[in-house]
């Protein structure tokens, strides 16, 4: 073979072998494994921490079970112990770790039953101008058991 | 070039060997690094055997912020700052005199809906109002995928797609490719973000963030493989629809009482 044509192919070898050494030090190991993505990534976020613990956790014998008897029974029961009380996750995991208690205050039961027009209007809600005299809700309503006064 | 027969048969056919080996050789090693194993298995989730999906009743919506607010929670999104996952948007249609039949629609969504929203225009004037929640829509065909320059998110097997934090580079090539701006740029993480329908909490069996706050059950999630499933109920004898479907995109959330006006 002719030395220019030699001296070309060497060359193209060194780059490939250059490209594949790069290549194998740049691109994650775990790339590729499903598709054009690091697979490792998927067990990353399926590995983050849980913060809202579902109702289902809060009604153990030891624990909730008075109030959430009443609350599974009751209209309220389509709202999640957490919509209200805040994810509980760490509270679940070990008890000591209190939840601040819940919202209670005319405006944070408002968020659903002020009167708004965008509203369903089936929905229950209320005049916040003429009803209950500017007294928060829960001084009639029982939010685990609203209807009863 | 002075080059015989034989010397030029002699080149060309090392040249195919050695192109044919060099690529053999790179794809070998690049299938190396490529675990045997085929699922990311770790406590008995097998993703071949699911195929998520997601409903939102805007019938039922009441505007109260609950989702946007347990999203932000549970997913870490900079509370402060004006980025959701799932956010609502309020639609006020109002109303046109007979002459001109030209539509005012008034669309806003004060802080995602997190706050609630104020009654600032006289009932009266309106033609109609109602709660649109949004979110991700998970699209089989999804722009926000195919932009990506580095393969940093890409859709799962169960049909989630999601992002990839350590290997994006935050371009936000996907930020202006999603046509429904689902996603947004996190300061905290210098990367792009969005809605994972919770990955990690679906994957272990529990509701997303947003499903389980929602008091009037106008979000719905589950399986669209479970024959059983309330979503596959809803789509199948339910009247859905989808937004933008025009654009080809296959979104997985599929709305109820879609108005005309909503995009």
């Amino acid at each position: 073979m002719q030395p220019h044509l030699k001296r070309a192919f060497t060359l193209l070898a060194l780059v490939i072998i250059a490209f594949i050494l790069v290549r194998s030090l740049v691109v994650p190991g775990s790339f590729g494994q499903y598709g054009w993505y690091r697979g490792d990534s998927v067990n990353e976020l399926r590995n983050l921490t849980v913060n809202y613990a579902e109702s289902t956790s809060c009604g153990g014998e030891n624990c909730h079970k008075i109030i959430y008897d009443v609350w599974v029974k009751d209209r309220h029961k389509t709202v999640n112990c957490e919509t209200c009380h805040g994810p509980a996750e760490k509270h679940v995991l070990n008890p000591r770790e209190t939840l601040t208690p819940a919202n209670d205050t005319r405006e944070y039961c408002g968020k659903c039953h002020f009167k708004q027009i965008a509203r369903p209007e089936l929905f229950p809600q209320i005049d916040p101008d003429t009803h209950g005299q500017d007294l928060r809700c829960v001084y009639c309503h029982n939010p685990h058991k609203p209807w009863f006064v | 070039m002075d080059i015989s027969r034989r010397e030029f048969t002699k080149v060309g056919c090392r040249i195919i060997i050695g192109a044919t080996a060099g690529t053999t050789i790179v794809e070998s090693l690049i299938t190396n690094g490529i675990a045997a194993d085929n699922s990311p298995d770790q406590s008995g989730y097998d993703w071949e055997k699911h195929f998520w999906g997601f409903v939102v009743d805007t019938r039922k919506c009441i505007g109260c912020g609950r989702c946007a607010n347990a999203c932000k929670l549970e997913n870490k999104v900079p509370f402060d700052e004006e980025v959701y996952r799932t956010w609502i948007e309020r639609y006020r249609v109002k109303k046109t005199s007979l002459e001109t039949r030209e539509e005012e629609v008034v669309i806003d969504s004060p802080n995602g809906g997190i706050d609630g929203f104020v009654d600032d225009i006289p009932a009266e004037e309106l033609k109609k109002s109602y709660h649109v929640p949004k979110l991700c829509n998970h699209c089989d065909n999804a722009p926000c995928v195919q932009v990506c320059p580095v393969g940093a998110t890409y859709e799962t097997k169960d049909g989630v797609v999601l992002v990839d934090f350590q290997y994006c580079i935050g371009c936000r090539y996907c930020i202006q490719g999603c046509p429904y701006g689902a996603r947004y740029f996190n300061t905290e993480k210098g990367t792009a973000d969005k809605c994972t329908w919770c990955y990690h909490r679906i994957t272990k069996g529990l509701l997303p963030a947003c499903v389980q706050a929602c008091p009037t059950g106008a979000r719905k999630f589950g399986d669209m493989m479970d024959k059983n499933s309330e979503v596959n109920k809803i789509i199948d004898e339910e009247r859905i629809n989808l937004l933008k479907p025009d654009l080809g995109t296959k979104p997985k959330v599929f709305y109820i009482g879609l108005d005309r006006e909503v995009k």
